[in-house]
């Protein structure tokens, strides 16, 4: 049963709910899917689970980005309720008609919301009755409505309306049968723009995703039926398209919405990305050369503003060819008068070269891919302003995206933390953990000299029982610091050393304990179980991520491997997982600076610290507004 | 290149003469009337460019996520919570006679209200309206104030710290939201446990400003404990409950600094 269907604007006023459902909510799953899923650039997802004492359930949503408004239906996780992703959509289209911003209160959209429950409830029936191929074409039916709604010109509208949502399987054959119409004469150039468009179609978003694939498989094969003199027109490029035939066809939806491609234009667009990518490569050698390191960036107290002119030049110089190729005339006519509303396709392009963009900065691959595809959940459906173009549309809305991640969302003043542990007299413990060779310790004595700086008591654990040498290069760092250093020798467990260490700091009067941990690989189980054991047993304040800057597309694998194993690994009940990322190695970098990005997205932890350097002073602070510069650079 | 500045110095003085020939057939009466008007014209756009500048209706409200910021927003446009809140995603904003005063005869100038979200991700936001803004209301839940005095304290010290608000010396009002409740905190222990916890954040943050480069002025006279009367800007604390719609402290402080 469904539990609750909400409407609110993304401003955060409920216009709608479903009062019939009127079920009483546990917890409060919308917030928290706000906080940790929306805002956290995660909307690209299908759904989102959450759990509250007595009740879990399962979320899923779909936004209107014109209007500003989200949809969210709440059902519990047990049934899987499979007319969800229809009834939002039935919903949304329905409730778009009759928005208006300055009303507030829509009780008369009751009555049509029970009649599209009712309907969506009726297909859901049919559907589990039905075979697969029939559940395929209904949801089809669905999906070439949708498009009736917003655009009205497909299918000469012929079966538009509400009476032709009932009955099914008639109907569900003339739809197809309308868009046959169409597929005759467009099938060779579908396919030919689809092969296109295969690596962008990854980044659609998941609800819409599944129910139109069927549905054009569905329709895929009826045409093999019914058309047969078009058959061998696309069996030729079907060919072509093997890999990924699924994939392929359901570019259906929107070829209708494109300016006529043929395949010509698939030559075209290999030429543009051949184009932007030399383009890019020029704009990197200038950087080199002209641009100052991020270090520099950061003592700058505030960026100046030419150089954020420039950095615009820049951004549009980059995305000036790939305007230009696509037919200037079209793209300056839509440049001034403003885009109708974005399609899916229209920012395919733009976001796959963000994405590429992105890549090369070091960004890994998976991350890249989510912040595509939430950027264009964000985006899809929203009207373009006169005189701006898609690509500088989609490039603001990452940046904001970006700076949103960025943005640490606890506190990452240590000192302050540190000096309320004082007050409570006992010791604040920081836990550094990380694989091998990253810097932990290095890392570690930075630490300690900055919060030495500040008149912090600092202490050292050597808590890395396992590295030869370990213990002594502490020491050395322990000795020039002159600061004290508990250390137990080798062989020894590394909880015990930390208890023991916090003790002795508890003893002499010590504000912070820096414990160095051993390195460990993400995989290595026996490692990983003693050191969620050591967080367990000491709970320190703060576990520490060290992370080297240089890593790409494994920070990923490390960070969620870390977290995991620490909270699987780990006896207590709730588990203690990394509380921030301290990323070293900065000042080797240049300008691929992804790996922040990466591990701050997949952790959602903030970076405390950036080590950039070989001396002690080489710490700084995250300057977040200079790393996203740098990364849609 | 000499030569094609010769010929625009010919040509130049060549049309200059024009001008002063020009000029010369118009009766002296006309070109005064006209360099009148031109200078009376430019003296009133920018007097009234100033002016707007100056007098900007912009209030801003603020505070930690789930404090209640757009139920306020929307008791003082419409008067009612109508269906409730969630966490927002985008900042409200609007421009609007306060609802309380829609029954008010007169004309009366309607406020520009921006609510934006609390959430820590979407603070950035915030620094696009700080510098129209001529107030500030920084809504604290007073029913959940404890778990959270760290964290709103924290949010007040970066907005007192604000360049743009310390230049500009724009107040401040510490909103006491949901005192409709039983068990809510009084406004002037709030006050003294955030004046107590910026106190400790002085000591912290004035030692990170070397590396951190947000916080441009410090807080307070060093060596007293901090009160919120050491501010550049005056900080006022008030009561209000957003749900009950008791906002008539919020709205005598929107029209102290916005004048209607």
């Amino acid at each position: 049963m469904l539990e609750q269907l909400l409407i609110f604007t993304r401003g955060g006023l409920i216009l709608w709910s479903c009062k019939e459902l009127g079920n009483a909510l546990k917890g409060s799953p919308i917030d928290t899917l706000i906080r940790s899923c929306l805002l956290e650039e995660r909307s690209g997802a299908a759904s989102y689970n959450y759990d509250a004492p007595g009740a879990s359930y399962s979320l899923k949503w779909t936004f209107h980005n014109d209007l500003g408004l989200v949809f969210v239906a709440v059902y519990q996780r047990i049934l899987h309720l499979l007319y969800v992703d229809d009834l939002l959509a039935a919903v949304k289209r329905e409730f778009s008609q009759v928005y208006d911003p300055t009303r507030t209160v829509y009780r008369d959209f009751d009555e049509i919301f029970k009649q599209l429950k009712i309907e969506a409830e009726a297909r859901a029936e049919d559907l589990k009755k039905s075979n697969p191929v029939v559940v395929g074409g209904n949801r089809k039916q669905q999906a070439t409505w949708q498009g009736d709604g917003s655009e009205g010109k497909k299918n000469g509208g012929g079966l538009k309306g509400e009476g032709g949502l009932k009955n099914d399987g008639g109907d569900g054959k003339k739809g197809n049968n309308n868009n046959n119409n169409n597929n005759k004469l467009e099938n060779g150039r579908v396919n030919g723009s689809n092969l296109k468009s295969n690596g962008g179609n990854v980044s659609v978003n998941g609800k819409e995703n599944d129910s139109s694939n069927n549905g054009a498989f569905d329709v895929n094969r009826l045409q093999k039926l019914r058309t047969k003199s078009a058959n061998g027109k696309k069996a030729t490029d079907n060919v072509v398209s093997k890999a990924e035939p699924k994939k392929a066809v359901k570019k259906n939806r929107v070829w209708d919405e494109k300016p006529p491609e043929t395949k010509l234009d698939f030559t075209d667009h290999v030429d543009v990305d051949g184009g932007e990518d030399k383009d890019r490569k020029v704009d990197f050698l200038a950087k080199e050369q002209g641009e100052s390191m991020m270090d520099k960036d950061e003592i700058l107290s505030s960026d100046s503003e030419d150089e954020e002119d420039e950095d615009d030049d820049d951004a549009e110089k980059n995305s000036k060819p790939d305007a230009k190729k696509k037919g200037w005339f079209s793209s300056m006519f839509q440049s001034i008068a403003g885009k109708a509303n974005l399609e899916k396709s229209d920012l395919e392009p733009a976001l796959k070269a963000l994405k590429d963009r992105l890549m090369t900065k070091n960004v890994a691959e998976e991350i890249a891919e989510k912040l595509c595809e939430s950027v264009a959940a964000s985006l899809e459906g929203k009207k373009l302003a006169s005189f701006t173009r898609i690509s500088s549309t989609v490039q603001a809305a990452m940046e904001e995206a970006l700076v949103r991640i960025l943005t640490p969302r606890r506190s990452i003043d240590i000192l302050r933390d540190v000096h309320a542990a004082k007050e409570q007299r006992k010791p604040y413990v920081v836990v550094f953990v990380g694989v091998n060779g990253v810097g932990k310790s290095t890392n570690l004595a930075k630490v300690a000299y900055w919060l030495l700086q500040h008149n912090v008591k600092v202490m050292m654990a050597a808590c890395d029982t396992f590295r030869s040498g370990a213990v002594e290069q502490l020491r050395t760092h322990a000795r020039r610091l002159q600061i004290p250093i508990f250390e137990k020798g080798y062989e020894k467990d590394p909880a015990v050393v930390a208890k023991e260490a916090i003790q002795e700091a508890s003893r002499n009067g010590s504000d912070v304990v820096l414990v160095d941990t051993a390195g460990r690989m993400q995989d290595n189980e026996p490692l990983m179980r003693a050191l969620s054991k050591l967080i367990y047993l000491n709970n320190p304040d703060l576990v520490l991520f060290v992370g080297e800057a240089l890593v790409g597309n494994d920070a990923v694998d490390q960070l969620s491997k870390f977290n995991q194993k620490l909270a699987d690994l780990s006896t207590s009940p709730t588990p203690r997982l990394i509380d921030g990322i301290l990323l070293t190695k900065f000042d080797t970098i240049d300008d691929k600076v992804g790996a922040a990005l990466s591990m701050v997205y997949i952790s959602g932890a903030p970076v405390m610290f950036v080590g950039c350097g070989q001396s002690y002073t080489d710490l700084k602070k995250l300057n977040v507004k200079s790393i996203v510069k740098t990364l849609l650079k | 290149m000499q030569q094609e500045l010769e010929q625009w110095k010919e040509q130049i003085s060549h049309l200059l003469n024009v001008a002063n020939d020009y000029l010369r057939e118009v009766p002296p009466n006309q070109l005064y009337a006209a360099a009148a008007i031109v200078v009376f014209t430019t003296l009133l756009l920018l007097s009234l460019r100033f002016l707007k500048r100056t007098k900007s209706n912009t209030i801003v409200l603020t505070g930690l996520s789930g404090s209640g910021k757009t139920v306020i927003f929307y008791q003082l446009r419409d008067g009612s919570t109508h269906q409730g809140t969630v966490t927002s995603m985008e900042p409200n904003e609007d421009t609007f006679i306060l609802h309380g005063e829609t029954t008010k005869k007169g004309k009366i100038k309607p406020v520009h209200i921006v609510d934006v979200p609390g959430h820590s991700r979407l603070r950035p936001k915030l620094d696009e309206y700080l510098p129209q803004a001529a107030g500030i209301v920084f809504v604290v839940d007073a029913l959940d104030f404890l778990p959270n005095c760290r964290a709103a304290s924290e949010y007040l010290y970066d907005l007192l710290t604000k360049g743009s608000v310390v230049r500009k010396k724009i107040p401040l009002l510490i909103l006491c939201n949901k005192t409709d409740k039983v068990t809510a905190h009084t406004k002037e222990f709030i006050r003294r446990q955030l004046e107590k916890e910026i106190d400790k954040l002085r000591a912290s943050r004035s030692a990170v400003s070397d590396a951190d480069v947000t916080n441009e002025f410090t807080l307070g006279e060093p060596g007293e404990p901090f009160s919120f009367t050491q501010c550049s800007n005056t900080v006022t604390t008030a009561d209000a409950s957003g749900l009950t719609g008791e906002i008539s402290q919020l709205e005598e402080f929107i029209r102290e600094h916005v004048k209607p």
